[in-house]
């Protein structure tokens, strides 16, 4: 009876958007088995408008059919999108959970500790990394080896045992506000056009420059927790952090990530696009909505570039927005 | 009434303010013409932008200039054509200076003049590396004692090139940049043999690169017909005739020595759509070189009732260069492989829309008595090409890739990146390298990150436009051994291109000259260091602002702008 109920409140908008998303998800899984040649430029057949004979949504400048640039989009779109959303917010979530659980004063280590991460560091900035070579591995895993056992060998004496707290809330903090200081677009434009444009690096540049959301999110979301008793009695049974981070904190902080989930992918979709119209992040023969809306500067007549590509964003956008509501129809059942 | 006095305060100052933003308009007779880029700097020694090209050959003058219509050097600040004369084996040309010729400040451009220019041509600490490999045929210069306007330049060789391009470089005010003639003692053969001994025994030289490395390029006076009034970086650059224009005392001054428009006005917008949108809402009166796609599209819509469109072929080539370096590229039958995967057809048309014209080599197809037409064009021929690269000695695997010596065949091509119609070559050879099982990653790069890297070598292939003229065949700086770290970005080294290079460049018999043109074509395409994919068409529109008589040019910039004037009859 439950179950009804919540059926009959997904409107024909909820079912259109998750139509939508099945068909994207289609659509990227149908471009793994399209033809190598399908991309292959069509040079006597540039600019042609939809309904032509084998282009049936036109083709762009360089002869690339739009229907198949369509759906090699949509792998790219997921590509890039899906990851980089998961990325960020383990990211975010991870980060999130230890600042708020933790705080400034929790987490605490001996200063024969501190003293031989200085001196790592120290080391680190003296002497320079190999560049090259299979030194380049072991070079840093030797130094963080002699550090750790400096730092248990320091240990014996008195002074060294003395435990000192490791702000990481601030620490955190602080990179969120460095992060959200600086305009993303403008931080993203500049590290990317300083690589080489591959789709590992573009995912890795999104979540590195986005997951401050989600862990302001999860960091408020603990510290509520914390004030309550049930955590309390945790703490006062001496139950270990991580069983508490784990059993107690992530299931209850997971819940608004979860809900903004969908929301984030949209914004990486956005994001993927923009930097694919500057031309930045992609290599120029990965085929993606954002190139072929670009591709429009160059042919200002061919309205099918800015059409075709315009509507599978929309429609994207607009179905993940859709499904955020969705979340809140079902959290309320 | 105190709020009412506040508003009314407010109103009047941003009145005033937006009176102050409004630009000025455009003085009635200027002509504005389309750029896509600024020319960054105005620097003689420096300039390599088109467009820096352009502005500075309006600000300065040359002894001869290379004149479009009858493709021969023709005489600019010099009175005529140099006086040929022999001593021993080496080549004398005289040359006089017009009496009309003179700077800003009025003073004459004399010999002096010349003399300086040379010497600053080959000055170590100035960036001259391409001058002197370009001009150093030119050995000594011998003033005239008896007349300042007379000398006579000591050359290799008395070829027809050589003879022009004598006097084809910039000549620099030496009342401007050494008014107290420190360089006139520095003898030019000393500083063209042995900088380190003349830097030693001249101190003066250091001097001169300081002061002219830190004095702003924008400032030098020409004896150009136009001096620059306005330069908003990335926004707009004007030029202004000069009230007091030397050549207007010149009796019949030839076409060359007529500026018409008194105001160019050179507007930077990068966007191909906005500049399209510019000309028509009569914003520029000339568009330079748009893409063949919009000119065509144009030429066929209704605004031909208001714009002019002209056509003329061009010197300036699509090439596709090799890394003659690299390991993969060393061997000319892998060059030449990779040369058969360009589908130069389909490229002509879908990046020029058939307004472009195919060569075997870098000779243009117009020069009948040069150009070597027993050469067969360049064809896209995978299959020739799969048999090529095994000659080469690669072997293919199972797999399709293809290997020698434990290493797979795997290149970039790296092209401007704000060129689409270099992305369409590059994307192309790309599909046709997949299919033949050669990886090939595509490289975008900056405009001057490219050149870096093409100078030191660190590119394995390229797509570059160059720009060529009818005038003389001067391949030094850019195929020759002693080219490489300037303009050889294909470090090509080859005894017999090097001999035939040097060869070219002196020989007087036209014949002769013509039959070692021809073999070094086939030179070019056996080695295959770079591939030329087509010369294209110039393309221009112009609003019927102007006078009808513009016309397209065979040489960059793609039109004369001394020819260019408003026509008298229309209104803006």
């Amino acid at each position: 009876m439950r179950r009804l109920a919540w059926s009959e409140k997904i409107s024909w908008q909820h079912g259109a958007a998750i139509g939508w998303l099945l068909l994207l998800v289609f659509a990227a899984i149908g471009s793994l088995f399209l033809p190598e040649s399908s991309l292959t430029p069509d040079l006597r057949s540039t600019s042609v408008p939809p309904l032509t004979f084998q282009h049936w949504l036109g083709t762009d400048p360089l002869g690339q059919d739009v229907g198949t640039m369509l759906l090699y989009g949509a792998r790219t779109t997921l590509l890039v999108s899906l990851p980089a959303a998961a990325l960020a917010t383990a990211l975010g979530t991870t980060l999130g959970l230890i600042a708020g659980y933790y705080g400034n004063t929790r987490l605490r280590f001996p200063c024969a500790y501190w003293l031989a991460a200085v001196l790592l560091a120290g080391s680190l900035f003296l002497f320079r990394l190999p560049q090259a070579g299979i030194a380049r591995v072991w070079y840093p895993l030797l130094l963080g080896g002699t550090a750790l056992l400096l730092g248990k060998q320091l240990q014996r004496f008195s002074l060294f045992r003395r435990p000192l707290a490791f702000p990481v809330d601030q620490l955190v903090l602080a990179a969120v506000t460095l992060l959200a200081a600086i305009p993303r677009l403008l931080l993203v434009l500049a590290i990317a056009a300083a690589f080489e444009p591959t789709i590992p690096g573009l995912v890795l540049l999104l979540a590195l420059t986005s997951w401050t959301q989600s862990a302001r999110l999860t960091r408020a979301e603990v510290r509520r927790l914390l004030e309550l008793p049930y955590l309390e009695a945790a703490h006062s049974i001496g139950l270990p952090a991580w069983r508490i981070i784990r059993h107690h904190l992530l299931p209850n902080a997971w819940r608004p990530i979860a809900t903004t989930f969908p929301l984030s992918i949209a914004v990486f979709i956005a994001l993927e696009t923009t930097l694919s119209f500057l031309g930045i992040g992609l290599p120029p023969e990965t085929p993606s909505w954002g190139k072929l809306l670009a591709l429009s500067r160059l042919s200002p007549s061919s309205w099918w570039l800015l059409l075709f590509p315009g509507i599978c964003l929309l429609a994207t956008t607009l179905s993940l927005r859709k499904l955020l509501t969705l979340g809140k129809i079902k959290s309320t059942f | 009434m105190k709020s009412f006095s506040f508003g009314l305060l407010a109103l009047l100052l941003g009145c005033i303010g937006l009176t102050a933003c409004t630009s000025q308009p455009d003085a009635p007779e200027s002509v504005r013409i389309r750029w896509a880029t600024d020319p960054q700097t105005l620097d003689p020694l420096l300039a390599t932008a088109p467009q820096a090209i352009e502005v500075i050959n309006l600000l300065h003058g040359s002894l001869l200039v290379g004149d479009y219509q009858s493709q021969r050097y023709v005489p600019w600040l010099a009175q005529s054509l140099p006086v040929v004369s022999r001593r021993d084996s080496l080549t004398l040309l005289t040359y006089t200076l017009r009496p009309e010729a003179t700077w800003d400040n009025g003073q004459p451009v004399v010999a002096r003049d010349v003399a300086f220019t040379l010497k600053v041509l080959n000055c170590p600490g100035l960036p001259t590396e391409y001058m002197r490999a370009q001009y150093g045929f030119v050995l000594d210069i011998e003033l005239d004692a008896s007349n300042a306007r007379r000398f006579t330049l000591v050359c290799q060789s008395a070829s027809q090139d050589i003879i022009g391009s004598s006097g084809d470089y910039l000549i620099l005010p030496e009342y401007s940049l050494d008014p107290q003639g420190t360089l006139r003692p520095v003898p030019l053969p000393l500083l063209r043999t042995d900088t380190l001994a003349a830097v030693q025994r001249y101190p003066a030289l250091r001097a001169l690169a300081h002061r002219y490395r830190t004095s702003p390029p924008n400032k030098l006076p020409g004896c150009g017909p136009y001096t620059l009034t306005a330069w908003a970086k990335n926004r707009y650059l004007r030029l202004q005739r000069k009230s007091k224009w030397w050549a207007r005392n010149v009796r019949n001054a030839p076409r060359w020595l007529q500026a018409n428009a008194p105001q160019l006005d050179f507007r930077i917008i990068p966007d191909d759509a906005t500049a399209l949108l510019a000309l028509r809402r009569g914003s520029i009166d000339l568009y330079p070189m748009p893409t063949a796609r919009e000119f065509n599209r144009l030429r066929h819509s209704a605004d031909t009732a208001n714009l002019f469109f002209r056509v003329a072929d061009s010197y300036d080539m699509t090439v596709v260069g090799f890394n003659t370096q690299r390991p993969a590229l060393q061997n000319a039958l892998t060059r030449r492989a990779l040369s058969m995967l360009f589908d130069i057809p389909g490229l002509v048309q879908a990046t020029q829309q058939g307004l472009a014209y195919r060569s075997v080599s870098l000779i243009n197809p117009h020069d009948k008595l040069a150009y070597n037409d027993s050469l067969p064009l360049p064809a896209f021929n995978p299959k020739a090409a799969a048999g090529l690269l095994q000659q080469a000695g690669w072997r293919r695997q199972p797999n399709g890739t293809w290997w020698q010596d434990g290493k797979q065949l795997a290149l970039g091509v790296s092209y401007k990146a704000e060129d689409s119609g270099h992305e369409i070559i590059a994307l192309q050879f790309q599909a046709a390298a997949k299919k033949l099982g050669i990886l090939v990653k595509a490289q975008p790069r900056n405009s001057e990150l490219l050149k870096k890297r093409l100078r030191k070598g660190e590119i394995d292939m390229y797509v570059r436009t160059m720009h060529g003229n009818p005038f003389s065949y001067n391949f030094k700086p850019i195929l020759h051994s002693k080219g490489i770290g300037i303009l050889n970005y294909t470090h090509f080294q080859n005894a017999e291109g090097d001999r035939l290079i040097d060869a070219i460049s002196v020989e007087q018999n036209t014949m002769r000259k013509a039959k070692l043109l021809r073999r070094f074509q086939t030179l070019l395409q056996q080695e295959s260091p770079l591939v030329v994919l087509y010369f294209a068409r110039h393309r221009l529109i112009a609003s019927r602002r102007l006078s009808p008589t513009v016309q397209a040019t065979s040489i960059q910039p793609g039109y004369d702008a001394l020819q260019l004037k408003p026509n008298s009859s229309s209104r803006r």
